[in-house]
Protein backbone atom coordinates (compact mmCIF):
# COMPACT_ATOMS: atom_id res chain seq x y z
CA UNK A 1 0.00 0.00 0.00
CA UNK A 2 1.24 3.47 -0.79
CA UNK A 3 2.41 5.40 2.22
CA UNK A 4 5.52 6.70 3.91
CA UNK A 5 6.61 3.15 4.75
CA UNK A 6 5.88 1.64 1.36
CA UNK A 7 8.97 0.22 -0.31
CA UNK A 8 10.51 2.47 -2.91
CA UNK A 9 9.79 1.21 -6.37
CA UNK A 10 11.92 1.20 -9.42
CA UNK A 11 10.10 1.42 -12.74
CA UNK A 12 8.64 -1.92 -13.70
CA UNK A 13 10.79 -3.59 -16.30
CA UNK A 14 9.44 -7.11 -16.05
CA UNK A 15 10.65 -9.02 -19.10
CA UNK A 16 7.96 -9.50 -21.67
CA UNK A 17 5.96 -6.52 -20.51
CA UNK A 18 6.16 -3.41 -22.59
CA UNK A 19 7.81 -0.61 -20.70
CA UNK A 20 5.22 2.10 -20.88
CA UNK A 21 4.73 4.43 -17.95
CA UNK A 22 1.56 5.84 -19.47
CA UNK A 23 -0.16 2.50 -19.59
CA UNK A 24 -2.13 2.21 -16.35
CA UNK A 25 -2.58 -0.77 -14.12
CA UNK A 26 -5.96 -2.38 -13.71
CA UNK A 27 -7.71 -4.45 -11.06
CA UNK A 28 -9.53 -7.48 -12.42
CA UNK A 29 -12.27 -9.51 -10.72
CA UNK A 30 -12.47 -13.12 -11.93
CA UNK A 31 -15.48 -15.43 -12.00
CA UNK A 32 -15.82 -17.76 -9.06
CA UNK A 33 -18.38 -20.54 -8.50
CA UNK A 34 -18.95 -19.66 -4.83
CA UNK A 35 -19.47 -15.91 -4.57
CA UNK A 36 -23.13 -14.89 -4.78
CA UNK A 37 -24.09 -12.49 -7.55
CA UNK A 38 -25.89 -10.21 -5.10
CA UNK A 39 -22.81 -10.22 -2.85
CA UNK A 40 -20.41 -9.32 -5.69
CA UNK A 41 -22.69 -6.42 -6.70
CA UNK A 42 -22.87 -5.25 -3.08
CA UNK A 43 -19.08 -5.37 -2.66
CA UNK A 44 -18.44 -3.42 -5.87
CA UNK A 45 -20.85 -0.71 -4.69
CA UNK A 46 -19.38 -0.71 -1.22
CA UNK A 47 -15.71 -0.52 -2.19
CA UNK A 48 -15.80 1.60 -5.33
CA UNK A 49 -18.94 3.66 -4.86
CA UNK A 50 -20.50 2.41 -8.10
CA UNK A 51 -24.23 2.93 -8.47
CA UNK A 52 -26.34 -0.21 -8.49
CA UNK A 53 -26.63 -0.37 -12.28
CA UNK A 54 -22.88 -0.04 -12.90
CA UNK A 55 -22.05 -2.57 -10.19
CA UNK A 56 -24.63 -5.00 -11.59
CA UNK A 57 -23.24 -4.65 -15.13
CA UNK A 58 -19.70 -5.35 -13.89
CA UNK A 59 -20.91 -8.35 -11.89
CA UNK A 60 -22.71 -9.74 -14.96
CA UNK A 61 -19.56 -9.22 -17.05
CA UNK A 62 -17.60 -11.25 -14.49
CA UNK A 63 -20.28 -13.92 -14.55
CA UNK A 64 -20.67 -14.20 -18.33
CA UNK A 65 -17.19 -13.33 -19.63
CA UNK A 66 -15.14 -14.72 -16.75
CA UNK A 67 -13.65 -11.40 -15.66
CA UNK A 68 -14.11 -7.64 -15.54
CA UNK A 69 -11.88 -4.64 -14.92
CA UNK A 70 -13.25 -2.88 -11.86
CA UNK A 71 -10.68 -0.10 -11.41
CA UNK A 72 -7.60 1.37 -13.07
CA UNK A 73 -4.79 3.68 -12.04
CA UNK A 74 -1.30 3.63 -10.53
CA UNK A 75 0.11 0.29 -9.45
CA UNK A 76 0.04 1.11 -5.72
CA UNK A 77 -3.64 1.94 -5.88
CA UNK A 78 -4.41 -1.28 -7.75
CA UNK A 79 -2.54 -3.24 -5.07
CA UNK A 80 -4.73 -1.54 -2.51
CA UNK A 81 -7.95 -2.20 -4.46
CA UNK A 82 -6.97 -5.85 -4.90
CA UNK A 83 -6.36 -6.26 -1.17
CA UNK A 84 -9.72 -4.65 -0.36
CA UNK A 85 -11.43 -7.13 -2.71
CA UNK A 86 -9.47 -10.00 -1.14
CA UNK A 87 -10.67 -8.88 2.30
CA UNK A 88 -14.21 -9.51 0.97
CA UNK A 89 -13.22 -12.83 -0.57
CA UNK A 90 -13.56 -11.82 -4.21
CA UNK A 91 -11.11 -13.43 -6.59
CA UNK A 92 -9.13 -10.42 -7.81
CA UNK A 93 -5.70 -9.51 -9.16
CA UNK A 94 -3.97 -6.52 -10.71
CA UNK A 95 -1.92 -6.21 -13.85
CA UNK A 96 -0.78 -3.78 -16.48
CA UNK A 97 -3.60 -2.82 -18.79
CA UNK A 98 -3.35 -4.82 -21.99
CA UNK B 1 -33.04 -20.40 10.96
CA UNK B 2 -35.08 -17.27 10.52
CA UNK B 3 -33.15 -15.31 7.88
CA UNK B 4 -31.74 -11.82 8.40
CA UNK B 5 -34.18 -8.92 8.21
CA UNK B 6 -33.63 -5.27 8.96
CA UNK B 7 -35.27 -4.14 12.17
CA UNK B 8 -34.63 -0.44 12.74
CA UNK B 9 -30.87 0.06 12.94
CA UNK B 10 -30.22 -3.64 13.35
CA UNK B 11 -30.04 -6.74 11.19
CA UNK B 12 -31.68 -9.61 13.00
CA UNK B 13 -31.79 -13.35 12.42
CA UNK B 14 -32.60 -16.31 14.63
CA UNK B 15 -30.51 -19.46 14.80
CA UNK B 16 -31.44 -22.70 16.48
CA UNK B 17 -29.02 -24.36 18.87
CA UNK B 18 -27.48 -26.75 16.33
CA UNK B 19 -26.98 -23.95 13.77
CA UNK B 20 -25.21 -21.74 16.28
CA UNK B 21 -22.97 -24.67 17.24
CA UNK B 22 -22.02 -25.29 13.62
CA UNK B 23 -21.14 -21.63 13.05
CA UNK B 24 -19.06 -21.64 16.23
CA UNK B 25 -17.24 -24.78 15.14
CA UNK B 26 -16.53 -23.46 11.65
CA UNK B 27 -15.32 -20.14 13.06
CA UNK B 28 -12.88 -22.04 15.31
CA UNK B 29 -11.62 -24.10 12.39
CA UNK B 30 -11.14 -21.08 10.13
CA UNK B 31 -9.33 -19.24 12.90
CA UNK B 32 -6.93 -22.14 13.39
CA UNK B 33 -6.30 -22.39 9.67
CA UNK B 34 -5.54 -18.67 9.38
CA UNK B 35 -3.41 -18.64 12.52
CA UNK B 36 -1.25 -21.55 11.30
CA UNK B 37 2.31 -20.81 10.27
CA UNK B 38 2.20 -19.91 6.56
CA UNK B 39 5.13 -22.31 6.07
CA UNK B 40 2.89 -25.15 7.29
CA UNK B 41 -0.33 -24.11 5.56
CA UNK B 42 1.36 -23.05 2.32
CA UNK B 43 -0.08 -24.91 -0.64
CA UNK B 44 -3.35 -25.62 1.18
CA UNK B 45 -5.95 -24.82 -1.50
CA UNK B 46 -8.27 -23.22 1.07
CA UNK B 47 -5.56 -20.83 2.29
CA UNK B 48 -4.66 -20.16 -1.35
CA UNK B 49 -8.26 -19.22 -2.06
CA UNK B 50 -8.65 -17.03 1.04
CA UNK B 51 -5.33 -15.25 0.42
CA UNK B 52 -4.99 -15.43 -3.36
CA UNK B 53 -2.04 -14.20 -5.43
CA UNK B 54 -2.21 -10.52 -6.36
CA UNK B 55 -0.96 -11.15 -9.88
CA UNK B 56 -2.27 -13.95 -12.04
CA UNK B 57 0.96 -14.80 -13.88
CA UNK B 58 3.96 -12.90 -12.50
CA UNK B 59 5.33 -14.66 -9.38
CA UNK B 60 7.57 -11.70 -8.51
CA UNK B 61 4.68 -9.23 -8.40
CA UNK B 62 2.58 -11.81 -6.53
CA UNK B 63 5.33 -12.21 -3.89
CA UNK B 64 5.66 -8.43 -3.62
CA UNK B 65 1.90 -8.16 -3.10
CA UNK B 66 1.94 -10.89 -0.45
CA UNK B 67 4.68 -9.09 1.50
CA UNK B 68 2.68 -5.87 1.43
CA UNK B 69 -0.80 -7.15 2.23
CA UNK B 70 -0.90 -10.64 3.76
CA UNK B 71 -0.43 -9.64 7.40
CA UNK B 72 -3.21 -7.04 7.21
CA UNK B 73 -5.56 -9.44 5.41
CA UNK B 74 -4.96 -12.14 8.01
CA UNK B 75 -5.55 -9.77 10.92
CA UNK B 76 -8.69 -8.36 9.25
CA UNK B 77 -10.09 -11.86 8.92
CA UNK B 78 -9.19 -12.60 12.57
CA UNK B 79 -11.02 -9.41 13.65
CA UNK B 80 -14.10 -10.47 11.66
CA UNK B 81 -14.05 -13.92 13.26
CA UNK B 82 -13.87 -12.34 16.72
CA UNK B 83 -16.92 -10.17 15.90
CA UNK B 84 -18.90 -13.18 14.66
CA UNK B 85 -18.02 -15.12 17.80
CA UNK B 86 -18.97 -12.20 20.06
CA UNK B 87 -22.37 -11.74 18.36
CA UNK B 88 -23.22 -15.45 18.05
CA UNK B 89 -25.66 -16.72 20.72
CA UNK B 90 -23.85 -19.90 21.83
CA UNK B 91 -27.03 -21.91 22.43
CA UNK B 92 -29.01 -20.39 19.58
CA UNK B 93 -31.33 -17.40 19.63
CA UNK B 94 -31.33 -13.98 18.04
CA UNK B 95 -28.32 -12.62 16.20
CA UNK B 96 -28.50 -8.82 16.28
CA UNK B 97 -25.98 -6.86 14.26
CA UNK B 98 -25.20 -3.23 13.56
CA UNK B 99 -23.98 -2.36 10.05
CA UNK B 100 -20.29 -2.90 10.82
CA UNK B 101 -20.93 -6.23 12.53
CA UNK B 102 -23.08 -7.21 9.55
CA UNK B 103 -20.11 -6.64 7.24
CA UNK B 104 -17.95 -8.85 9.45
CA UNK B 105 -20.62 -11.57 9.18
CA UNK B 106 -20.79 -11.10 5.41
CA UNK B 107 -17.03 -11.50 4.99
CA UNK B 108 -16.85 -14.43 7.40
CA UNK B 109 -19.79 -16.37 5.96
CA UNK B 110 -18.24 -15.78 2.53
CA UNK B 111 -14.85 -17.07 3.73
CA UNK B 112 -16.54 -20.13 5.26
CA UNK B 113 -18.36 -20.79 1.98
CA UNK B 114 -15.10 -20.35 0.05
CA UNK B 115 -13.35 -22.75 2.42
CA UNK B 116 -16.10 -25.39 2.25
CA UNK B 117 -16.61 -24.84 -1.48
CA UNK B 118 -12.89 -25.36 -2.12
CA UNK B 119 -12.73 -28.50 0.06
CA UNK B 120 -15.86 -29.95 -1.57
CA UNK B 121 -14.92 -28.93 -5.11
CA UNK B 122 -18.05 -26.83 -5.62
CA UNK B 123 -18.56 -25.70 -9.23
CA UNK B 124 -21.22 -23.63 -10.99
CA UNK B 125 -23.08 -26.91 -11.64
CA UNK B 126 -23.09 -28.15 -8.03
CA UNK B 127 -26.56 -28.77 -6.62
CA UNK B 128 -27.83 -29.24 -3.07
CA UNK B 129 -27.19 -32.76 -1.71
CA UNK B 130 -29.72 -35.51 -2.22
CA UNK B 131 -28.75 -37.15 1.06
CA UNK B 132 -27.77 -34.55 3.67
CA UNK B 133 -27.17 -37.28 6.28
CA UNK B 134 -24.22 -38.82 4.46
CA UNK B 135 -20.81 -37.23 5.24
CA UNK B 136 -20.16 -35.21 2.09
CA UNK B 137 -23.88 -34.49 1.75
CA UNK B 138 -23.96 -33.00 5.24
CA UNK B 139 -21.01 -30.71 4.49
CA UNK B 140 -22.68 -29.58 1.30
CA UNK B 141 -25.88 -28.99 3.26
CA UNK B 142 -23.91 -26.70 5.61
CA UNK B 143 -22.52 -24.89 2.56
CA UNK B 144 -26.03 -24.25 1.24
CA UNK B 145 -27.24 -23.24 4.67
CA UNK B 146 -24.43 -20.65 4.87
CA UNK B 147 -25.44 -19.48 1.37
CA UNK B 148 -28.96 -18.81 2.67
CA UNK B 149 -27.62 -16.94 5.73
CA UNK B 150 -25.27 -14.79 3.68
CA UNK B 151 -27.83 -14.20 0.94
CA UNK B 152 -30.42 -12.97 3.42
CA UNK B 153 -27.87 -10.66 5.02
CA UNK B 154 -26.88 -9.10 1.66
CA UNK B 155 -30.56 -8.63 0.77
CA UNK B 156 -31.33 -7.08 4.15
CA UNK B 157 -28.39 -4.66 3.86
CA UNK B 158 -29.31 -3.65 0.30
CA UNK B 159 -33.00 -3.26 1.16
CA UNK B 160 -32.12 -0.97 4.04
CA UNK B 161 -29.90 1.21 1.88
CA UNK B 162 -26.93 -0.14 3.79
CA UNK B 163 -24.59 0.22 0.82
CA UNK B 164 -22.36 3.03 2.07
CA UNK B 165 -20.38 5.37 -0.07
Amino acid sequence: MAGPLAPERTPDTTPGEDFDLDRPWVTVVWDDPVNLMTYVTFVLQELFGYDEQTATELMLQVHHEGKAIVSSGPRERMEHDTSRLHAYGLWASYQRDS
Amino acid sequence: MRPFRRRGDELVARLVDAEASIVGLLVDQLEQLLAADPDDSGGDPVVERLLPPGHASDPEIAADYRDLTEAALRSGKADDLAIVRATLPPDGGEVRLDDDQARAWLRTTNDLRLALGTRLGVTADTEPPEDPTEEEGSQLAVYYWLTAVQGSLVDALVAGGGGRR
